[in-house]
């Protein structure tokens, strides 16, 4: 009858705390309607990987029988990064860049909200991680799944289970963190400001030709970005030229929901009780906390430098909106602009800081695997 | 059972405050910001001047077509 125990003979505590926390993920992803599309397969995956024996692991090290999860983990995620970069094609889809490409003056926003991430490398370097760990936790703050995969898989960093729970967490905690940091750095004046949004046309050609001409610069100065934003700027093509609708439309629908659907399961497989469960785990959440508050910190404080010498001020609440959780924080500021006055609509101006974060984070990503490469021996 | 030795021998691969490490790390943040600042910048420039170009080619075109119209119509006056 000893087969009848296999399983409750080699359970451990921390197999255990692992169900714990994804029957965490899975009410957050239900009851509070916390990102569910990548919450609920990362909790549900967590208590999948963590249950004794499981066949979906199978034994990696043996590496004679691979479980599902070990296979798409190291097809899709770890030996092109595939999933993460095929799913930009799809966000690159969904975003429509008109309202950038009407003030582009908002891109500066998009840069100045990825300040985060440096001084969280610069923190995570103080107590002590190493330099790739350092910036694979600092890219938290980009508040992209998908880049924070990408450079914590190039920069080989140990903590990548971590890393991509705890960035994929706090994007859906946008709403909660970002309303008290922008309260506290501005005052009811500065949210009063109204900014005119002129909804002017903008031509077809232009629209063909951002995506081109992004890709070219990013490609040019930050050549290892270029994945990253080439893939995003792709997607945006197909939207923009006019005669790919059904592309389009498949990448944005279906195409999105395949790989966000296998995403977050084979995330799981970095959710391992052994490989998870650890003091640096919670030290990594306390700093990706931390990147999120500086980012919104640091595109406030340059909206309010932009005041300084424009005659057309930019309502501070927008330099918030430059993080990359597309389209959260826009609706965050859009949210808190008509609640301090409601006929105070601001979200068409979030909108556009909102998806200049996306392309700047994914360049900010390019960036640091190019900077810090070199020093990991990479 | 997780106890307080536990916890701390997971800081035994940290080095509490490691200033060492601080300064290629603010090298970074220079660097990083810097180098996401122009990229910005430069979009920024090719994005307007890109505008520019397209509405100044716009109306050209717009002004092509109404003097051909202009023409036209004298034309078929005369």
């Amino acid at each position: 009858m000893d087969f009848l125990l296999q399983g409750f003979q080699a359970l451990t505590w921390q197999q255990v705390a692992m169900w714990i926390i994804g029957g965490i993920l899975i009410y957050l992803a239900i009851k509070k309607d916390m990102e569910p599309a990548l919450l609920l397969p990362m909790g549900f995956g967590a208590i999948l990987v963590n249950l004794p024996l499981s066949p979906v692991i199978g034994d990696p090290a043996n590496g004679e029988h691979l479980g599902i999860i070990t296979s798409l983990f190291q097809v899709g995620i770890e030996a092109s990064e595939a999933m993460p970069l095929l799913l930009f094609i799809g966000i690159g889809c969904m975003i429509d860049f008109g309202p950038l490409l009407t003030n582009p003056k908002l891109f500066i926003l998009g840069g100045a909200a990825q300040l985060g991430i440096f001084v969280t490398i610069i923190l995570a370097a103080m107590i002590g991680f190493p330099l790739n760990d350092a910036a694979s936790i600092g890219i938290i703050g980009a508040a992209d799944g998908p880049t924070a995969i990408l450079v914590a898989m190039q920069l080989a960093s140990k903590y990548l289970g971590p890393i991509m729970v705890v960035a994929y967490s706090y994007m859906a905690l946008v709403p909660i963190v970002q309303p008290a940091v922008i309260k506290m750095c501005t005052t009811k004046k500065e949210r009063l400001i109204r900014m005119k949004y002129s909804a002017k046309q903008v031509p077809q050609l232009m629209r063909i030709l951002f995506p081109i001409i992004v890709t070219i610069i990013s490609g040019l100065i930050a050549p290892d970005s270029l994945s990253l934003v080439g893939m995003l700027m792709f997607g945006n093509l197909l939207r923009e030229c006019g005669v790919l609708k059904s592309l389009s439309e498949t990448a944005q629908t279906t195409f999105s929901n395949i790989i966000t659907l296998l995403l977050g399961i084979t995330i799981a497989f970095q959710m391992q009780a052994e490989a998870f469960l650890s003091l640096e785990t919670i030290i990594i959440m306390l700093l990706g906390l931390f990147a999120f508050v500086f980012d919104t910190i640091g595109g406030v404080m340059c909206a309010k430098l932009i005041n300084l010498f424009s005659k057309e001020k930019i309502n501070p609440m927008l330099g918030a909106a430059g993080i990359s959780a597309f389209p959260m924080a826009s609706r965050v500021v859009a949210k808190m602009g008509t609640k301090e006055d409601p006929s105070n609509h601001l979200l068409m101006h979030a909108v556009g800081a909102n998806v200049s974060g996306q392309i700047a984070s994914a360049i900010v990503g390019g960036l640091i695997i190019g900077i810090l490469g070199p020093f990991c021996g990479l | 059972m997780l106890n307080l030795m536990t916890l701390l021998a997971a800081f035994d691969n940290l080095t509490p405050m490691n200033w060492e490490a601080i300064k290629p790390a603010l090298n970074f943040l220079w660097q990083g910001l810097l180098a996401i600042f122009v990229v910005i910048g430069l979009i920024i420039i090719t994005v307007k001047l890109t505008a520019f170009v397209i509405a100044k080619c716009t109306e050209a075109k717009k002004r092509r077509e109404e003097a051909a119209q202009s023409a036209e119509s004298e034309e078929s006056n005369s």
